[in-house]
């Protein structure tokens, strides 16, 4: 067992409530709707994301990512810069509501020429008690070539360079680019909320072709960001995805917009060694995954959009440690799978359901105490979008008001005493104990 | 007797089918303007905005029947726009999006690639007529 899950499972024995705020934290982080764009673009929100709020982008919303995000009205430079301002009352099954300013990010985004765009977000989050951390959320600085004709077709070609593969991906179905990835023990390198998970805190890039329209291709490599970067750039040491070297990104897609409708089927792959600690051995890791999304969007008063995405990590570890007269296997796998499913009624109300879960081989060094990391979840969301439409008092800005549920039916392998508490034990932590309601309000400007 | 009946009676289905065979032949009738409301939500919302004034990455639509090709002072078109001397009759307008824009208009920055279906397109002409 690594030393770094060690410490994560003996934090979670004693204290489950770390982990189910990370995890909360980690499935609710993902509005990506940037006014800024609005005021470049003289698009309203709607026209990009379905529910007048990202992340979830419409095809035009896909086309304006992968032509960099420099698309313009053509009506002279814009200031590039928009907030968030996010504030939630939480509800968790066990332990106090909470009722605080939740988060505040400021956005430098939209385009410096027709060839040069980029989106950053800087986050603040209120750790606890009034207590806020900053970090350097998402980049992605882009340089594209349009209007370029490949044997008569249509072609794109682009280099992105950011800080979390898979984050530009134009679909906006796997997990850095949706913010949305099953809580995990043991989940994969591509999902957001595994515990050292590479969100964040690796810097690369990836060239990537979008060719007639309809076929997306994409390599790209990454290297881990060094820990003292990481603190000074925001992020928790504790977190660290440990070194990465011989990183390859693979990413091909067949996207087809009907107007009407819209279909994607993708394949991902993400190779790497990894040093977890960083002067610990290697391990190699490989995830492979596949996505299917469809989207109805008709006349965009009732929007359906509808994703599926399975990824399976191979690991053949660098260590077999022994707990116990026990060792630990020597390679293993873990899947993650996201099935989500959205309704929008004018680009105004949405309903959003997910089911969300994370699984991987039996080991029971690495994970104690029922030698199995699965865990499966589910969050349905209900929120309301008043403006961001064309025919709304404002455009280009919106409020974004939601309730949500996270529901827990597993964790750490077990339903009920996750944590496995000695018989007789004060706490005993079942999966519905880590349920949360939350009620928040966004507004970004 | 009875065989002038039927004989006026297949004359007349005959000819009642000739018409209806000879509708199908004619030019489309005037389309739905609030049919067409919904087509262009599907098909042109993104890139231009029906309201005056509203620019988006194309330019806005309001009165665009009978307005000069190029013709909105505050929209930067391309150059092969703003040297298409014509103007957004009806007859132009369904001309120019049955097909791709830049075969249409080569040198565009307009990315269409037209609109095929013949009744959405008169819908959609009808709306554009009657929003001015």
């Amino acid at each position: 067992m690594s030393p770094s899950l060690t410490r994560i499972l003996r934090r979670a024995a004693y204290a489950p409530w770390v982990l189910l705020i990370a995890c909360l934290m980690l499935a609710s982080n993902g509005a990506h709707a940037v006014p800024a764009y609005a005021r470049q673009t003289g698009n309203a929100c709607a026209d990009c994301h379905a529910g007048a709020y990202g992340p979830a982008l419409t095809p035009y919303g896909m086309r304006f990512k992968l032509n960099g995000y420099t698309d313009t009205d053509g009506q002279g430079t814009k200031i590039p810069v928009a907030a968030q301002i996010t504030g939630a009352h939480n509800v968790p099954a066990r332990g106090d509501n909470t009722t605080q300013l939740s988060e505040v990010d400021v956005y430098l985004a939209g385009r410096i020429s027709d060839h040069l765009g980029g989106f950053v977000k800087v986050e603040t989050d209120n750790t606890g008690n009034d207590h806020y951390n900053t970090k350097l959320s998402n980049l992605d600085l882009r340089f594209v070539a349009k209007d370029l004709k490949v044997a008569g077709k249509d072609t794109v070609v682009g280099v992105s360079v950011n800080n979390s593969p898979g984050f530009d991906d134009p679909i906006s179905s796997l997990p850095y680019a949706s913010g949305l990835g099953p809580p995990a023990v043991s989940g994969t390198l591509l999902n957001l909320s595994s515990a050292h998970s590479l969100y964040n805190k690796v810097i690369g890039g990836s060239v990537y072709a979008l060719y007639n329209n309809d076929w997306y291709g994409e390599v790209g490599t990454y290297n881990t960001m060094p820990t003292s970067v990481q603190d000074h750039l925001g992020f928790n040491p504790a977190g660290d995805p440990g070194h990465i070297s011989d990183t390859g990104y693979f990413r091909f897609a067949y996207m087809k917009d009907m107007k009407r409708q819209f279909f994607s089927a993708g394949v991902v792959a993400l190779t790497t060694k990894r040093a977890l600690p960083r002067n610990g051995p290697s391990d190699d890791i490989t995830d492979l995954g596949y996505d299917l999304t469809y989207q109805f969007l008709g006349n965009r008063d009732n929007i359906i959009q509808a994703s599926y995405v399975n990824i399976l990590e191979q690991r053949d570890y660098g260590s077999t440690p022994v707990v116990n007269g026990v060792m630990a296997k020597p390679n293993g796998n873990a899947r993650d799978q996201t099935l989500s499913v959205t309704y929008t009624f004018k680009q105004s109300y949405a309903l959003q359901v997910a089911h969300l879960i994370s699984t991987g081989s039996q080991d029971p060094v690495r994970y104690p105490p029922f030698g199995k990391p699965d865990s499966t979840a589910n969050m349905i969301t209900l929120y309301w979008t008043p403006f961001g439409k064309d025919d709304s008092f404002t455009s280009l800005a919106n409020l974004k008001l939601a309730a949500t549920w996270y529901r827990y039916t597993r964790f750490n392998g077990a339903s009920d005493n996750i944590f496995g508490a000695p018989p007789g034990a004060l706490l005993i932590t079942n999966a519905k104990d880590l349920d949360a309601f939350t009620l928040s309000a966004s507004v970004a400007f | 007797m009875t065989k002038a009946r039927l004989a006026r009676a297949a004359r007349c289905a005959l000819m009642t089918g000739m018409f209806f065979y000879g509708a199908g032949a004619l030019p489309a009738l005037a389309g739905d303007a609030d049919a067409g409301k919904d087509v262009f939500k599907q098909e042109c919302s993104e890139c231009h905005s029906p309201k005056e004034g509203k620019n988006k990455k194309g330019p806005s639509l309001f009165g665009i029947v009978g307005r000069n090709a190029g013709s909105i002072s505050d929209y930067n078109y391309s150059d092969a726009l703003k040297n298409a001397k014509w103007v957004w009759t009806e007859d132009k307008l369904h001309w120019y999006l049955s097909q791709p824009a830049k075969q249409a208009n080569p040198g565009t920055k307009m990315k269409y690639s037209g609109l095929n279906d013949a009744k959405q397109l008169d819908d959609l002409i009808s709306y554009l007529q009657s929003n001015h």
